[in-house]
């Protein structure tokens, strides 16, 4: 007889709207906090010790935050919204101010993707109106913009990473058409394309050491990719889920496990390895709307975060025995 | 005048010498004979005849010369003869004159004596004779001149005798036949003889010199009206196509052969032919327009190949339509050969009485045939194919056997597609399988390669063939393997290392897992039926549907309150919503419905089944539900109560926890569980009784059904065109009756049964038939032995009558 699903090991309440994005900073596992961003604009910081909310930041005027990510340390603080603007927000030594604004001129869902390139710069992807832009943080000089010839319809996901063996970062990102393109940013142009999807690509997360990814839709299929050698997208296996829609895929960062948040209010635990469904997780009373891991360096205390639009974040330990 | 004297000369010293021979008792003496007689023969180290000469002793005294040397097989001479000698002084006989002669002799001979030491030497004889390839001297020396002036008799004997070689030989020799006799070599060394003698007719016929093929062309037609012509036509057809491929004076030998074939035998020949050849350029080369100027030809391929028969590959209907469409002369014959198939193919009557396979077989020949003509024929056939299609399609589409309906549609999709180019097409749905991507593919052009393509390989076979013959060819065998090994294994590689590391991660329980519903299923079978009757919404009708037969069953006594109620509400219902199983939910709860409360919603149900108004669906619907809850009334009880649960489940609610409480038992358990007793196939499983609750309630199912068939409505006449609903009443009747054995009312119902299918049991429909033939079947078997034939004498006789007229010839 299989084990009972786990529940939660702690639920964060009082964010009083949708939870949207969430991301852990626990890099010192004695301060380890939760990055939230809400419905109604508001980013709260989530202290794991007392599990209250430290802090919560307003920046963007009330309109929905679309996703939050820290560069570098839990200091600096990076903020995308729906009002189209991009900010980064200082937090060192208690302060909370806004050192920078963007504008991004999307209106899209579509979240930004931060990888750091070299020691204390960080490139930054974010949607702009119909391409991607591309920054260099935190000086915040543009790199370039991609735009692609075809049609492909409104950006809904992207993720940026770096290859190994001395290429420039690469792309990757999700269209409304279904489809996927491989960018070259140094070269400004798509490398592969692959529709992995009749319907918009809301998700997708990517393993740059394995070159094998994941994207999700709202339809019930989780279809899973590969690079072959010659950087051309190649469609694998698809996993068949019991109800409809994703809204966000999430790799931890041992690659061994891959969350999905569902649109049936549940959070999914595969094997990356295989896609082997190993948990189905029933709290959430309404769609769940993203799910996140932690970044602890000691892979026993790792947590993993899902946010809803039930207003509450469940915070999970999961498969961290070995 | 000096041909006068050597013809008195020469008789004079043959049987000066056949006098010596059969007489004299010394050796030297016959020997001297003989060697005199050899002198005669073509060639040899004896001869020393004029020509002149030699064709008065071919002509009057060779036949004789032959006798007499066989009469003498025991002879004391013989026996004296060295080997050398015999050969050159006996065999050389047989194997150097003229050959028809000889053959005739030699069979001849075997024929009369018994089996002996001189059997086996004639035999020997013959061996020689065969292979020292003399049949391709006598099919040549039959060539030559203007045509043999030889007696039709002695013809027909030569003829029977080549042709039925293996089959005298077997007759005579069994069980000690020779290889070379047995019918694949000997027909392949026949055709090997063929290939000879037209080749030399052909080196002289471009000498100038004129050639008769009347012989070998009857040869031919003997050879394949006796169904020889697979082992015949396998070696000589590529050779033929190859030949002709280049030289203008082969084609005209072929024509020439084709044309000579008497008629008797020109279908056997024809049919063969376009079995083996391959491809449409190929025959066309070796029959050339014989299929204009031969009637009978033209009858076997354009009408008995397609219309009659329908056993050939699709390749054979390929090569034999692209043959008619290859040349002007020709095309008119497609073009009646596509009428004639349209017609054929929308005919109801042949729709209904041919098998599926011939109407398979002549919706590949209308296709291909389609497929072949050009624009500008298909504009002025546009109407005669448009009225095809239709009527066509009307009556495929009419039958009962699914098989017919899907190449109904098939070919009706094929035809319109190639008719209305720019148009509205029509489109089914239909199922794809082997046999329609199959019939698809016909309309695909003759892939234009071909011609080119099979002559390579047959100029391939012949040189491969010549070279197995120099060197048995054995690497072929060797390189395949080889070639597989490098294949297999790249497949999937370090799939093993991902395995252990997924293994860690042991999966939680995840049977929660289930679809999101928005609203809560119904919990009582009135909100069940109201959500079924007024519900705009499709997840709360989804929802109830679901429900439906678990509520009907968990709780009777409510559900039969409102059965015929929710009954009419399912038998109305519509798949407004695209309901996932929707026919599954709807036939599981009506048939919940019939076996809780059998009486009433099965009196409902069977006067539905004649009202109007109703679809050929819903009575269709109605006859499977009351087919399947009678078959779930005539379970035992004791399976009732859990029926949807699996048994799989049910084994382990009991099973882990009872331990047994004495350790003998635990003994005996394992002991009997480890003993194998031969001679007894298990414990039986005890027999309880239990009432059969279909028993009761038999007649209610089946007797109104049988009321008012014969009464034909507006929308309604089963014994007309909607012979769909016939054929299923009558089976659910027979099923009925079946499920009714033992039960008191069997008798009743047999009866009524076997009276109601009396009127039907010519039915044009085979589906009719069927059922009619399994309702009879039922009564037999259902009804009490005792009162069958107090009850039913007088159909008894009948019925056997019918059967046994009528099973044999009918395809069920």
């Amino acid at each position: 007889m299989a084990r009972p699903p786990p529940t939660p090991l702690f639920v964060l309440r009082g964010s009083g709207a949708p939870i949207n994005t969430l991301h852990f900073s626990c890099q010192e596992p004695s301060s380890a906090l939760l990055f939230s961003g809400s419905g109604k604009g508001a980013i709260h910081v989530w202290n794991l010790h007392t599990r209250r909310a430290e802090r919560v930041l307003e920046g963007h005027g009330g309109s929905s935050i679309v996703w939050v990510n820290t560069i570098g340390s839990k200091e600096t603080l990076i903020s995308q919204a729906r009002d189209k603007r991009l900010c980064t927000w200082n937090l060192s030594e208690g302060r909370s101010d806004v050192t920078q604004s963007i504008f991004t001129g999307s209106v899209g869902f579509c979240q930004g993707s931060v990888m750091e390139m070299h020691p204390q710069r960080w490139l930054l992807a974010y949607p702009a109106e119909d391409m991607e832009e591309l920054v260099e943080l935190p000086s915040g000089v543009p790199v370039c913009s991609l735009k692609p010839d075809a049609k492909l319809g409104m950006l809904m996901c992207v993720k940026l990473w770096q290859p190994d063996g001395g290429c420039g970062p690469m792309l990757l990102a999700g269209y409304e058409d279904g489809s996927l393109a491989l960018w070259d940013v140094a070269q400004r142009q798509i490398l592969s394309r692959l529709t992995t999807h009749p319907e918009p690509l809301l998700c997708l997360d990517f393993d740059p050491v394995g070159l094998r990814g994941v994207s999700g839709s709202a339809e019930r299929a989780v279809s899973s990719w590969v690079l072959d050698g010659q950087q051309n997208l190649q469609l694998r296996d698809t996993v068949e889920l019991v109800n409809p829609g994703i809204s966000q895929l999430r790799l931890r960062m041992d690659r061994r496990i891959l969350a999905s948040a569902g649109w049936d209010h549940r959070i999914r635990l595969f094997s990356w390895k295989k896609l082997k469904p190993l948990a189905v997780l029933q709290y959430h009373t309404d769609t769940a709307l993203c799910v996140t891991f932690s970044d602890h360096k000691d892979s026993r205390l790792g947590l993993m975060a899902a946010g809803s639009k039930d207003q509450r974040i469940s915070i999970w330990s999961v498969y961290n025995d070995s | 005048m000096e041909a006068q004297r050597s013809e008195t000369e020469v008789r004079l010293e043959v049987n000066r010498c056949i006098r010596t021979i059969s007489t004299s008792r010394d050796a030297v003496e016959v020997v001297a004979s003989l060697r005199t007689l050899a002198g005669y023969l073509p060639d040899g180290p004896h001869a020393r005849a004029s020509a002149s000469e030699r064709e008065e002793f071919d002509r009057a005294h060779y036949t004789m010369v032959l006798k007499v040397l066989v009469g003498g097989l025991h002879a004391d001479w013989r026996q004296r003869l060295t080997s050398a000698e015999h050969t050159e002084l006996w065999g050389a006989f047989f194997l150097q004159g003229p050959p028809d002669q000889a053959l005739l002799v030699i069979m001849d001979c075997i024929g009369t004596i018994g089996q002996s030491s001189g059997q086996d030497k004639m035999v020997d004889i013959l061996e020689l004779y065969l292979q020292n390839g003399r049949v391709g001297a006598l099919l040549w020396s039959r060539c030559q001149g203007p045509g043999s002036p030889d007696s039709p008799q002695l013809r027909e004997t030569l003829l029977g005798r080549m042709v039925s070689l293996p089959d005298l030989m077997a007759n005579r020799l069994y069980p000690h036949n020779r290889p070379l006799f047995l019918s694949a070599q000997y027909y392949s060394l026949l055709a090997q003889e063929f290939k000879f003698a037209l080749d030399k007719t052909c080196k002289a016929l471009k000498d100038g010199q004129d050639c008769s093929l009347r012989f070998v062309a009857q040869l031919l037609g003997k050879t394949c009206v006796q169904g020889h012509s697979e082992h015949l036509f396998k070696d000589l057809v590529p050779h033929l196509s190859a030949s002709t491929r280049s030289d203008m004076v082969w084609q005209r030998v072929c024509w020439r052969l084709m044309e000579d074939i008497p008629d008797r035998w020109m279908e056997s020949v024809v049919t063969g032919l376009v079995q083996v050849v391959t491809g449409p350029a190929a025959l066309a080369r070796i029959l050339g327009n014989l299929v204009v100027k031969n009637k009978k030809s033209q009858f076997v391929l354009t009408h008995k190949l397609l219309l009659l028969q329908y056993k050939y590959e699709t390749c054979v209907l390929r090569t034999l339509l692209g043959y008619l469409a290859q040349d002007r002369e020709r095309r008119p014959l497609l073009i009646q050969v596509l009428r004639a198939l349209c017609q054929a193919w929308s005919s109801s009557s042949s729709v209904r009485h041919t098998p599926v396979e011939q109407q398979l077989y002549l919706s590949r020949a209308l296709l291909l045939c389609v497929s072949l003509l050009s624009e500008a024929e298909l504009q002025e056939l546009r109407a005669e194919l448009m009225q095809c299609m239709l009527g066509g399609m009307q009556c495929h589409l009419d039958s009962n056997v699914v098989r017919i309906r899907r190449i109904g549609m098939v070919v009706g999709e094929c035809l319109s597609s190639r008719l209305n180019t720019q148009e509205a097409r029509l489109k089914f749905e239909y199922e794809q399988d082997e046999e329609t991507k199959e019939l698809v593919s016909m309309m695909d052009p003759f892939p234009p390669e071909d011609a080119v393509l099979t002559d390579r390989l047959d100029t391939l076979q012949i040189s491969h063939c010549s070279k197995d013959k120099e060197m048995g060819s054995p690497e072929e065998p060797v390189t395949l393997t080889s070639h597989l090994e490098s294949q297999g294994p790249p497949a999937d590689k370090g799939s093993d290392s991902e395995l252990d590391s997924d293994d860690e991660l042991t999966p939680y329980d995840m049977s929660d897992d289930r679809e999101m519903t928005k609203s809560a299923p119904p919990r009582y079978i009135r909100d069940c039926l109201e959500g079924l009757i007024f519900s705009e919404d499709p997840t709360r009708v989804e929802l109830s549907l679901q429900a439906a037969e678990g509520l009907v069953r968990k709780n009777p006594s409510a559900a039969r309150e409102v059965s015929v109620e929710l009954t009419k509400v399912l038998l109305h219902l519509e798949d407004k919503y695209s309901t996932p199983s929707f026919l599954a939910l709807r036939q599981a709860a009506m048939v919940a419905l019939a076996v809780v409360d059998s009486i009433p919603v099965a009196e409902y149900l069977t006067t539905e089944f004649y009202s109007v108004n109703y679809s050929l669906r819903q009575r269709m619907d109605i006859l499977e539900v009351l087919a399947l809850s009678a078959q779930e009334l005539s379970k035992p009880i004791a399976e009732q109560g859990r029926p949807s649960l699996p048994p799989s489940a049910a084994v382990t609610l009991v099973d882990p926890q009872s331990v047994p409480s004495n350790w003998r038992q635990v003994v005996e358990q394992r002991i009997q569980s480890k003993t194998r007793r031969f001679g007894k196939s298990g414990a039986p499983a005890p027999v309880t009784a239990t009432p059969n609750r279909y028993a009761s309630v038999a007649g209610f199912f089946f007797f109104p059904l049988l009321q008012s068939y014969d009464r034909p409505q507006v929308t309604f006449d089963l014994l007309g065109s909607d012979h769909l609903v016939l054929g299923r009443l009558v089976h659910t009747l027979g099923l009925l009756m079946h499920l009714a054995v033992n039960a008191p009312v069997a008798t009743q119902m047999g009866r009524s049964l076997l009276d109601f299918v009396w009127a039907i049991r010519y039915h044009t429909d085979q589906v009719v038939r069927q059922g009619v033939l399994f309702s009879v079947c039922a009564v037999f078997l259902s009804m009490p032995g005792q009162c069958l034939l107090a009850e039913l004498s007088d159909h008894l006789l009948e019925t056997r009558a019918w059967l046994a007229a009528h099973f044999p010839t009918d395809h069920f």
